[in-house]
């Protein structure tokens, strides 16, 4: 048996490759699931494939044995210890993993934790730096106390962000709001982290902190990020929001997630619905409509539209002073990002 | 001693043992195995006998065995380590 690394972007390769996975049973080969491909194997005994696995950012995908080589579960272990090794080459020693359902104890048996689990997928994952420790940099509100979440990628903090915290602060005796770590948005990280938190200083009930992997992340809910596919979208909502249940709900004892109504993203709309079908009863959906401000909603996507057109009026109705300060002060740039990266 | 870097050794396959170390205060071993409940205490015992020889202190411990004898797992954890300090190019002769 001999391990080959297999470049799928090449057409050729691709159809080859794509032949051997359809016929183990995965169909979704989706731009957006195939282009963030980084590193493919395949195990080659003679003319046939036995196997093949693939890495993408610190996700594995595409792992498929042929039955007639899996032999008790060995070649399968061989693949993921193979790419969990290559991984670990380009310093990535936390790994996720999205499955069907009936796979996730084959990956349970070679150490990884399920985190989520739904009828139609299970995410897991493996390495230091997993779930617990993310949970343990977060401070605990007493248990008994009425504690709601928000999350919210805040891109950028707008007068409408600062209303839904305000309401769910005003309503409960603890508030997290958790913002999205992920760092495809037009404004960074740090950024969107920091005018959250200067935006609802004044809230001494609130805590803000990082969603770290574990909502809306690239590896949980790569659909958010690429915003063409609905099908998908709806199935790894389901599996975000059942994580967040799972693991964030127990540990920080919330009671209540609070969210905006969604009139425009499709996407965000169908995480909305998601949110429905899993969280209750146990967690309770609140939502809140948005702040309107003359007939209009306020949202996130206009303020990015008026750093373009540089339109300052909209901008000074819009933003809390906070975000304000800041956009002002580097409007041209955030203007030549969106040239760049487009509208996200 | 502290480790320097995440480090892996070791694979998945019957016989072999996987060994993740990262930075932590104490050791900490997370053991994930079949055989846990007849070998668990054996299997901790050479992890942490092999880190007492290098006088590494402060580390996470993550274990996936697949059915390893001791020399395997002593071996596994060796590089694993050499890896995590920077010492890959010089061995430890007196722990051989």
């Amino acid at each position: 048996m001999e391990i080959k690394e297999l470049n799928i972007h090449i057409p050729r390769n691709f159809r080859k490759w794509k032949q051997f996975v359809e016929l183990n049973h995965i169909q979704n080969f989706a731009p957006s699931e195939v282009d963030q491909i980084e590193k493919t194997f395949i195990w080659v005994e003679g003319d046939d494939v036995a196997a093949t696995g693939s890495i993408a950012g610190n996700v594995l995908k595409y792992i498929a044995v042929c039955g007639k080589y899996s032999d008790g579960g060995a070649m399968f272990n061989q693949v993921v210890s193979h790419l969990i090794t290559q991984a670990a080459m380009l310093g990535r020693y936390h790994l996720f993993v999205f499955t069907k359902p009936q796979y996730s104890q084959s990956f349970q048996y070679v150490g990884f934790k399920e985190l989520a689990l739904s009828n139609d997928g299970a995410i897991l994952e493996t390495g230091p730096g997993g779930i617990d420790d993310y949970l343990a940099t977060i401070p605990v509100a007493d248990d008994g106390e009425q504690v709601a979440a928000i999350v919210m990628n805040a891109n950028p903090f707008t007068k409408g962000h600062q209303y839904l915290v305000e309401t769910a602060s005003r309503e409960n005796d603890h508030v997290y709001v958790f913002v999205l770590q992920d760092d495809s948005s037009i404004f960074t990280y740090q950024e969107r982290f920091d005018l959250v938190k200067q935006g609802t200083a004044q809230f001494k009930n609130v805590t803000v902190v990082s969603s770290g992997e574990y909502m809306i992340s690239a590896a949980t809910f790569p659909a958010y990020f690429l915003k063409d596919d609905q099908d998908q979208g709806h199935y790894q909502a389901v599996l975000d929001v059942s994580l967040f249940k799972r693991n964030i709900v127990p540990a920080l004892h919330i009671k209540k997630r609070y969210v905006g109504t969604e009139p425009f993203s499709k996407t965000t709309d169908s995480y909305n619905q998601a949110m429905h079908e899993v969280l209750p009863p146990e967690v309770a959906v609140v939502t809140v409509p948005r702040l309107e401000l003359g007939g209009e909603v306020i949202s996130a996507t206009k303020v990015r539209q008026a750093i373009v057109t540089q339109d300052v009026a909209y901008l000074d109705q819009v933003l809390p002073a906070t975000t304000r300060t800041f956009v002002k002060a580097h409007l041209a740039e955030l203007g030549k990002r969106i040239e760049q990266k487009g509208w996200k | 001693m502290e480790i320097k870097q995440t480090a892996i050794a070791g694979t998945l396959e019957s016989s072999d043992v996987q060994i993740t170390l990262s930075q932590g205060t104490g050791i900490q071993i997370d053991l994930d195995s079949s055989v846990a409940s007849l070998y668990g205490d054996d299997i901790k015992k050479v992890v942490t006998d092999t880190l007492a020889s290098y006088d590494v202190t402060d580390v996470n411990v993550k274990v996936v065995d697949k059915g390893a004898l001791d020399c395997v797992i002593k071996a596994r954890m060796m590089a694993a380590i050499q890896r995590a300090l920077g010492t890959v190019d010089e061995p430890n002769w007196e722990v051989l």
